[in-house]
C-alpha cells in the first residue's frame, strides 16, 4: 500500500495571517478570528483532498506550536517561556510542569476543526510523542524526565482513545527530540528502551494505526532499536538521515518517508524523490511494506502557496511509486 | 531637573561603563503610515509633535507641515528623516554614549537587506511564534550588490548626532539562516549525493558568496563614508549548535570584517550561550560581544545568587574570550522599568565575574522595537542612571 499525507502543522493562508495580526493589535474580534480559522481550515482540507492525500488533517492552524494544547490543557502543566524550536527560526512555549500531570479534559479538541473533515478520506491526528514532550518541557515536579515521559504517555493514551471515538483512524506521534542531536551523541540504548515502554503505554492495543514520525535528525542513529518500537509505521526525515546506514537494516513495519523538503521553497521534480524512495525501499524491505510519502517535517515552515506546491509533489511521488509497484 | 540627573548630558566614552543602544526603536504610527503615503490623523500628528517638543526639537512647525502634507516622494523622505531625528534625540536625551537612529530608515533587519540585494525574492509570511510572522525570502540566484542599503541612513545619522555612532548591521550568517537556499541547493543537486552534505555545502557557498559580493561591499561603503564602529547582528548565531556550524559562523565573521579599518562588535541574543562561549575567543577583530542577560534574570536587587540570569557569562571567560562585553541589563520584552539600582547591581555582578570593569559596556538586551517610545525612554534613562550608580560604587 502506498499512501501520502502531511506530517505536521500547515502554514496559515495569507488571509488568516492578516486576521491573526489584526487580532493581535486588537483590530479584529474573537468572532472574526474564529471565522477566519474556519474558512482557512476548509481551504487546507480542500487542498489535501484535491491533490489526493490518503489521510487528511485539519491543518492544526490554531495550534501555536506542537506542544501548546498540552501545555494549556493538561492539569499540572502551563505554557512557559519562549524557546527555539530546534534549529529553526521558530519558537515554542516550553510546557512548565508544576504539578501532577493529568488529562482532566479533552486536549486538542479546543484547537481542532473536526466538523469540516471529509467523511470519504481517513482522518489523521498529529500529537507530540512522549519523549519529545518530556525533553522539551521544564520539569519542576516529576522525579526526572523519564517519570514525566510516562506520566505524559498515560494522558496521551486517554487523548488518543477519545480522538478515535471521534473518528480518527491514524495517529502520528511526532518525535523530533529523539533524533535531533547537534552534539553528535545518540540517545542511549537504555533511554531507547524507556522510549519504547512509554510508546507501549500510549498506544499498545488501541484500534488505530500509529506512526512515530522523526524529523530534524538522523533516524539511522536510533536503529536497530526503533525497529521494535510498538508502532505500525516509522517516519524518517530523508534530508537529515544517513541513508547509507539506513539501508543496512531490514524493516518489517511500514515507513513514512519524508521525501519532500519543507524547509526549502525549492520545489522538487517528483521523479527524483521517487527514485530515492525506490532505492531506499529496495534496500530496507522490498516492496511488501506499507509506505507513506510525506514532507520531511511541518509544512508551516513555508508560505502557504509553496506548501500547496509541496503537497502536489508529495502526491505525485506517491503516484509514481504506485505505478512502479503495479509494474 | 534634579542635580543627580545632570550627568545625563555627558558624552565621554572613556569613562567606565559607557552606555549604548543595540539597534531598533519602535516605528511610530506617523512614521509607518506616513511612509506608506497614508493621511495621518490629528492624534497621530500630535504624537509626533509631543515627542518633538519634549525632546527640544527646534522646527516643530516644519514637522507639522510635513506630516499634514500630501503624499509625495519628498514627503516620504522627510518623514524618514524626522523619525530618525526624533529617535536620535530620544537616545541622546536619555543620556546614551553610543547611538544610532533606532533603525528608523529600515523596514526590518532582515527584510531591509532581502529587498535591496539582487538574487533574493521575498516569498511571503511564515510563522515565528504565535501570531507573529516574518517575510521570508528565497535565494534564487547568486546574490549581487546593486545598491547600498545602509549608507544613506548612516550619513544622515552621522550628520545629526552629537555622540559616538555604532552602525547595526545584519550579519551574513543570520541572513542565510533565515532564507530558503534554492539556488545553491539546486546547483549542487547532482554533484553531492549525501543530502545532509549537500545542504551544508550549499549553505557554505551561499554564505561566502554573500559575504564577498554583498556584505563586504556594503561594509566598504560604510567605512569609506566614515563609519568607525559596526555592530554585526547575528541573532541566528547558535541556531545550529553543531561544531561544524559554529566553526562556519566564526569563519564567516572573520572573513566579513577582515582588513577593514573599523571597530567591529557582534550582537547576539536569546541564544545558547553555552555554545557561543566555546567559540567566542575565535572571533578575530570582535572588540565587543553584546549579549542578552536581563531577560534571563530576576528583578530582585542584589548581586551573587540573585543574578541567576548571568550564570552563563562566566563561560565566556572560562573559554578564553578576552574582548569587551555589552552587558544586557534591560529586558526589551517587558514594560517593567528597571530601577537604576537594579541596573547597578547587574553591572556590579558582571564585574565580579569578569574582573576588569573597563571591559564592560552597558546595553539593552536587544533593540527596543517592541516597546513604546515612552517605555523605551524610561528604560534607557534608568540604564544610564544605573551605570552612573555602578561607577560611583566602584
Amino acid at each position: 500500500m502506498i499512501g501520502c499525507y502531511a506530517t505536521g502543522m500547515f502554514p496559515r493562508p495569507e488571509r488568516l495571517i492578516a486576521v491573526t495580526r489584526a487580532y493581535d493589535r486588537k483590530a479584529a474580534t474573537e468572532k472574526q478570528l474564529e471565522e477566519a480559522f474556519e474558512i482557512a481550515a476548509k481551504e487546507v482540507l480542500a487542498a489535501q483532498s484535491s491533490v489526493g492525500f490518503s489521510h487528511v488533517t485539519d491543518g492544526m492552524l490554531k495550534w501555536q506550536d506542537l506542544l501548546r494544547p498540552f501545555a494549556e490543557h493538561l492539569s499540572g502543566v502551563r505554557p512557559g517561556g519562549l524557546a527555539r524550536w530546534f534549529n529553526n527560526n521558530t519558537f515554542y512555549r516550553k510546557p512548565l510542569v508544576t504539578g501532577d500531570l493529568k488529562r482532566g479534559k479533552p486536549i486538542v479538541g479546543v484547537d481542532s476543526h473536526i466538523m469540516p473533515l471529509p467523511r470519504t478520506i481517513a482522518w489523521k491526528t498529529i500529537l507530540p510523542a512522549p519523549y519529545t514532550f518530556a525533553q522539551l518541557s521544564e520539569n519542576q515536579f516529576c522525579k526526572d524526565k523519564t517519570e514525566l515521559m510516562f506520566k505524559y504517555a498515560e494522558a496521551l493514551r486517554e487523548e488518543i482513545e477519545d480522538l478515535h471515538r471521534q473518528g480518527f483512524e491514524y495517529v502520528q506521534l511526532s518525535d523530533p527530540a529523539l533524533v535531533y542531536r547537534p552534539d553528535g551523541l545518540s540517545v542511549s540504548k537504555d533511554e531507547l528502551a524507556f522510549v519504547s515502554e512509554a510508546l507501549k503505554l500510549a498506544v499498545a492495543g488501541l484500534p488505530v494505526a500509529t506512526c512515530l514520525q522523526t524529523f530534524f535528525g538522523d533516524f539511522a542513529a536510533i536503529l536497530p532499536e526503533a525497529l521494535d518500537f510498538p508502532v505500525d509505521h516509522l517516519g524518517i526525515d530523508i534530508y537529515e538521515t544517513d541513508l547509507e546506514r539506513l539501508k543496512e537494516y531490514r524493516f518489517d513495519k511500514g515507513v513514512a518517508l519524508g521525501l519532500v523538503d519543507s524547509r526549502n521553497s525549492l520545489v522538487e521534480d517528483s521523479h527524483k524523490p521517487a527514485a530515492l524512495a525506490t532505492e531506499i525501499l529496495d534496500a530496507i524491505s522490498g516492496k511488501s511494506l506499507n509506505v507513506y510519502v510525506c514532507p520531511n517535517c511541518d509544512l508551516e515552515f513555508l508560505p502557504w502557496n509553496w506548501a500547496k506546491e509541496k503537497m502536489q509533489v508529495v502526491a505525485s511521488v506517491a503516484e509514481l511509486l504506485r505505478r512502479q509497484s503495479n509494474g | 531637573m534634579p542635580r543627580w540627573l545632570s550627568f545625563l548630558g555627558g558624552s565621554r566614552t572613556d569613562k567606565l561603563f559607557p552606555t549604548q543602544e543595540i539597534g531598533s526603536l519602535a516605528k511610530p504610527t506617523w512614521r509607518v503610515k506616513g511612509f506608506k503615503g497614508e493621511k495621518l490623523s490629528k492624534d497621530e500628528i500630535a504624537e509626533a509633535v509631543i515627542w518633538a517638543r519634549r525632546l527640544g526639537i527646534e522646527d516643530v512647525s516644519e514637522l507639522i507641515k510635513t506630516l499634514g502634507g500630501k503624499d509625495s516622494a519628498e514627503r516620504r523622505q522627510a518623514i524618514l528623516e524626522w523619525s530618525a531625528t526624533l529617535a536620535i534625540r530620544l537616545l541622546e536625551t536619555a543620556g546614551l554614549d553610543v547611538v544610532f537612529d533606532g533603525e528608523q530608515w529600515r523596514s526590518e533587519m532582515y527584510e531591509q537587506v532581502a529587498r535591496n540585494v539582487a538574487g533574493f525574492a521575498l516569498l511571503g509570511l511564515v510563522k515565528s511564534f504565535d501570531f507573529r510572522y516574518f517575510n521570508k525570502a528565497a535565494c534564487k540566484d547568486t546574490p549581487r550588490y546593486v545598491r547600498s542599503y545602509y549608507q544613506d541612513e548612516f550619513l544622515f545619522t552621522k550628520e545629526h548626532v552629537e555622540r559616538r555612532v555604532k552602525v547595526p548591521f545584519t550579519g551574513p550568517y543570520t541572513l542565510v539562516d533565515w532564507s530558503f537556499n534554492e539556488f545553491y541547493e539546486q546547483q549542487l543537486n547532482e554533484n553531492i549525493r549525501d543530502l545532509r552534505q549537500r545542504k551544508f555545502e550549499a549553505r557554505r557557498e551561499f554564505l561566502f558568496d554573500l559575504v564577498k559580493d554583498v556584505v563586504r561591499p556594503e561594509l566598504g561603503m560604510l567605512v569609506e563614508a566614515g563609519a568607525s564602529w559596526v555592530q554585526i547582528d547575528e541573532p541566528a548565531a547558535t541556531t545550529n549548535p553543531s561544531d561544524r556550524e559554529m566553526r562556519l559562523l566564526v569563519e564567516v565573521f572573520n572573513e566579513t570584517v577582515k582588513g577593514f579599518n573599523c571597530t567591529f562588535s557582534m550582537h547576539n541574543c536569546y541564544s545558547n550561550y553555552e555554545v557561543l562561549a566555546k567559540y567566542a575567543c575565535e572571533l578575530r577583530g570582535c572588540s565587543q560581544l553584546a549579549l542578552e542577560f536581563a531577560n534571563r534574570d530576576s528583578q530582585q536587587l542584589g548581586t551573587g545568587s540573585e543574578r541567576r540570569g548571568f550564570e552563563k557569562l562566566a563561560l565566556f571567560e572560562d573559554h578564553g574570550y578576552r574582548g569587551n562585553y555589552g552587558i544586557g541589563v534591560i529586558d526589551v520584552h517587558t514594560d517593567f522599568i528597571e530601577p537604576p539600582e537594579l541596573v547597578r547591581d547587574r553591572m556590579l555582578h558582571a564585574v565580579s565575574i569578569i574582573g576588569d570593569p573597563s571591559r564592560i559596556w552597558v546595553s539593552t538586551d536587544c533593540g527596543l522595537r517592541t516597546r513604546s517610545w515612552e517605555v523605551s525612554f524610561q528604560k534607557l534613562r534608568n540604564m544610564v542612571l544605573g551605570a552612573e550608580l555602578a561607577r560611583r560604587t566602584l
